[in-house]
């Protein structure tokens, strides 16, 4: 069983909210200084899903990694966690990509890569949220999708996947190889074992361009951008506080019911 | 000339050094049965150093041993220990006076045996009186800590009655023999002459008769009770195993967990008894259950589910199931960690030290801990949430504060300061070592800027790392996760080392500690200094002086990573008492005896579990039951644990050291 996983280096979102900047003109996030970038969250669990599946099945994983030379250290942690390879995808072309280019980029590098039964991506990255890139990347390669998953089994060569759904969970059958996107409700990812930590650090990452991957540089062209940032901003939040009025505690009960109510 | 004819009515008496010489030789297999237990355990390094080994157990013999030190903070039983044990070393050099006597034809007479006499009884007294205390605190008064095997009660009574019987054996040769003839020698006995005077009127016959039986008797028990304790290993061992274990004690920092190395680790912390040292094995057998460590515990005191004591007799247990299968001990393996001890217990530990310095015989508890969390940590994966969360952190952020609630940003507090900042400007070659808590927890920022501020006006040269600062790495360590601390250490280290740093000042006694005594088994020797040691040089030196008055009323509470840990307890005291108009009032529990805040360990992020009180409320008790207005510290951790405990805020302030040290001083004029 070969489980590749896609991962992507993001600005921790557990910084205070004070402190996250932006500029509005450039339309991007100004990265917050003395604060590393981290995994996001959605893909730590989808490398802990493949974890568990290598676990049970034993075989393979491979990560994959769009974004500066700074993403080997998520893929070093993916590789703590448990996998075996590690690959960073950068390259001049290949910044400020959308997801159709993400997506493009990274099933050329799977594709160089091959012999893959399962791929995985977060449900969505943690610092745009667009969820697109899984499914694109579906479309790419010509495989099943299997979105928002929470539990993954595999039976005879055949995928069991739960899904979360608004109202419950459903399960679906998909032949391998398929892509499929995790949920955070899978749980949570586990600490790299201490030996492993150690040994990711030695580990060599190799770095691929756009010429170690076959990408057709027109393909990722900015005329051919879908997506548009039109703008971006910080929402402001108000808090006002009011005390609701009333001589006994049943009055104050009664008075909050009744501005409840107004406010629904 | 008084004197006395040893052996009197006694025929064969050499019989009874043959009885004795079987049963030591029987004690002595015993031992070296127990001896083959502890060499189960992996090597350790505290074979090492003889040579200093012997000065420190003989400066520990007479500090701890001859003067009871540790016992004696527990007066009761430790004045109850003290008189049993000289007691002890009075009759066991009277015995040995006593067959030279015999043997060398010197007999002791005249005014000379009367006091040999005197001393000798008033020995035996000591120990039945010291019995006696122990019999009342052990079956009548009952405390907590003290947990009564039958082992204790076979010992003081067997003890007991070797004495009374000795006591009546001299009586009934004094009423055959000296009485009538002698009266003034007989009360130089007084033990026997009691005892006389009650078989006064017996015939000399009965006497004699009565004499040799129960002298043979006294005889048997004595020889039966060594037997024993060799047989059954009991608690009378301790006399010879304990002074062992002082002598094996680590010599080096206190609780400094031993490194992995990971090429070549085949195990990874404890979890089966085997994989403890042989000194760590030791230790188990030289505890007496004394309950000690279990008085001073925080987590025990505060209804955690650990106690020290249990932890060490729980292990104990452990070892001798082992023994017990000692034919096949090397295929059989056990897990050690489910019932006894368990997680919880384990993780309930903040590595205080509390239970190490109230030991009296130097049993060392914290790295048994730690060893038991690097097992679960590194070869189970298992940890309670708040514990993976934290080492979570310091592995992705460098820090283990991410969710903090008024977490700032790695470096923003020297926005707007004029500091020297690592690798730019000025070369300099003391650090500033400002720590994780003290450069993002909003009220630590406070105390870092304070100390800033103060070094700058004692005009200390100084840089600061500023963002490049990441964690020391003691969370990771203490819990267990010992190969991030160990990533931590060689990365810091090797910044230390490219700026040339050599001096390093630190505001964490956390930090202080682990850079101090840790870093240097990975090649990191710097001097490195806690900030209050270097505000007492610069007093000293008169460069710093604390003349505006600060009128306070405080109480100092002693960190355990500065004090037990590196014994700096005297430095913040002075400090304080110089600063005109602060009167300094002590806690019940304060310097070597200091009661944790409950934040180290690791726990200042690994959740407390529920008890009967949180172990920082258990210490602002401490600190309301003197008065003061202010309680000072020199920790980050303690200051934001109680600033989280302190209900009534008005009444009671808590504060950094220096603080006080700044509001002190003049304005630069």
């Amino acid at each position: 069983m070969h489980t590749i996983v896609c991962i992507k280096q993001v600005p921790d979102p557990e910084i205070p909210p004070a402190k996250f900047k932006i500029d509005p003109v450039a339309k991007k996030v100004i990265p917050p200084p003395g604060v590393p970038p981290v995994i996001s969250v959605y893909d730590e669990r989808a490398v802990e899903a493949a974890c568990r599946l290598k676990d049970k099945h034993k075989g393979k994983i491979t990560v994959l990694s769009l974004g500066s030379e700074k993403a080997t250290d998520v893929v070093r942690h993916a590789i703590s966690m448990g996998a075996d390879e590690g690959y960073v995808l950068q390259d001049e072309a290949f910044e400020n990509l959308d997801s159709f280019g993400t997506a493009y980029v990274l099933g050329k590098a799977i594709q160089k890569i091959g012999g893959y039964d399962l791929i995985l991506c977060g449900r969505q990255a943690a610092d745009w949220g667009a969820g697109q890139v899984g499914s694109i990347l579906a479309e790419i390669l010509g495989l099943p999708i299997i979105t928002l998953a929470c539990d993954i089994q595999v039976e005879d060569k055949k995928l069991k996947i739960k899904r979360i759904l608004k109202d419950g969970f459903e399960i679906v059958e998909a032949p391998t190889p398929a892509v499929a996107t995790v949920s955070s409700e899978i749980g949570l990812p586990r600490l790299p074992a201490g030996v492993a930590l150690m040994l990711a650090r030695r580990k060599q990452i190799p770095i691929w361009k756009a010429k170690d991957i076959g990408a057709d540089l027109s393909e990722l062209d900015p005329s051919k951008v879908h997506t548009e940032i039109t703008e971006i901003f910080i929402p402001t939040r108000e808090r006002k506080c009011e005390m609701i009025p009333g001589a006994t505690p049943a009055e104050v009960a009664t008075n909050l019911v009744s501005k409840l109510v107004k406010l629904i | 000339m008084a004197s006395r004819e040893v052996f009197w009515n006694i025929t064969y008496g050499y019989v009874v050094y043959v009885l004795a010489a079987i049963g030591i030789a029987i004690w002595l297999y015993g031992f070296y049965q127990r001896y083959r237990v502890w060499r189960l355990g992996r090597p350790d390094e505290c074979a090492k150093e003889i040579g200093k080994r012997i000065g420190v157990f003989i400066r520990t013999t007479i500090v701890d041993v001859f003067f009871h030190r540790k016992f004696l903070r527990q007066p009761f039983s430790g004045t109850m220990h003290l008189i049993i044990f000289w007691g002890f070393v009075i009759l066991l050099l009277a015995s040995a006076v006593d067959a030279i006597s015999y043997y060398s034809g010197y007999h002791i007479q005249g005014t000379p045996y009367l006091w040999f006499s005197l001393i000798s009884d008033f020995g035996g007294f000591l120990i039945l009186l010291g019995i006696l205390m122990a019999a009342l605190r052990r079956y009548v008064w009952k405390p907590r800590s003290l947990n009564s095997l039958l082992d204790d009660g076979i010992v003081l009574s067997s003890l007991t009655a070797i004495l009374i019987t000795g006591y009546m054996i001299e009586g009934l040769r004094q009423a055959a023999t000296e009485i009538s003839p002698h009266p003034d020698w007989a009360v130089w006995s007084p033990g026997g002459w009691v005892f006389a005077k009650i078989f006064i009127d017996l015939s000399e016959g009965t006497l004699r008769s009565w004499h040799k039986f129960l002298w043979w008797f006294h005889s048997a028990l004595t020889v039966g009770v060594i037997l024993y304790s060799g047989l059954t290993f009991s608690k009378l061992q301790h006399l010879i195993v304990s002074p062992l274990n002082i002598f094996f004690r680590s010599l080096g920092p206190v609780g400094a967990p031993t490194p992995i190395d990971i090429e070549k680790a085949e195990i990874l912390g404890v979890g089966e008894i085997k994989d403890f040292t042989w000194k760590q094995l030791l230790d188990l057998d030289a505890c007496t259950n004394c309950g000690r460590c279990e008085d001073n515990c925080p987590a025990w005191a505060t209804g955690k589910p650990l106690s020290p004591r249990k932890l060490v007799q729980d292990l104990k247990g452990h070892m001798l199931h082992l023994s017990s299968n000692s034919a096949d001990s090397h295929e059989s393996s056990l897990p050690l960690i489910g019932e006894a001890p368990n997680e919880a217990e384990i993780w309930a530990c903040t590595t205080c030290a509390a239970c190490q310095e109230a030991c009296p015989v130097y049993v060392e508890h914290i790295l048994k801990v730690i060893d038991l969390r690097r097992h679960l940590v590194l070869a189970q994966n298992k940890m309670p949430e708040s514990a993976q969360l934290m080492l979570r952190n310091m592995q992705m952020r460098g820090h283990p504060w991410a969710g903090a609630q008024s977490l700032r940003l790695r470096g923003d507090w020297t926005t707007g300061l004029d500091l020297n900042l690592l690798g730019e400007g000025n070369h300099v070659n003391t650090l500033l070592w400002v720590g994780c808590t003290g450069a993002l927890i909003d009220r630590n920022v406070e105390v870092t800027l304070s100390l800033t501020r103060v070094l700058k006006a004692a005009g200390v040269d100084f840089a600061i790392l500023g963002e490049a600062e990441t964690c020391c790495g003691d969370p990771a360590r203490r819990a267990g996760y010992e190969f991030q601390f160990q990533l931590m250490a060689e990365q810091n280290i090797e910044i230390f080392k490219s700026h040339h740093i050599q001096e390093i000042i630190t505001s964490c006694p956390h930090c202080f500690n682990i850079i101090k005594n840790e870093y240097p088994k990975y090649g990191g020797e710097f001097r490195v200094l806690h900030y209050t040691q270097l505000l007492w040089g610069l007093i000293k030196q008169g460069r710093l002086s604390l003349s505006k008055e600060v009128k306070t009323v405080l109480t100092y509470h002693d960190p355990c990573y500065l004090g037990r840990y590196n014994g700096i307890y005297s430095e913040p005291r002075k400090i304080l008492q110089g600063i005109p108009q602060v009167r300094i009032k002590e806690m019940r529990r304060s310097r070597e005896r200091s009661f944790c805040c409950g934040g180290g360990g690791g726990h200042m992020w690994i959740e407390e579990q529920p008890g009967t009180q949180k172990i920082s409320q258990r210490r602002i008790e401490d600190v309301l039951n003197t008065g003061v207005d202010t309680v000072v510290t020199s920790c980050p951790y303690c200051l934001q644990m109680f600033e989280e405990s302190i209900e009534n805020k008005d009444s009671l302030k808590v504060k950094d050291l220096i603080e006080i040290v700044e509001s002190s001083l003049k304005k630069s004029s």
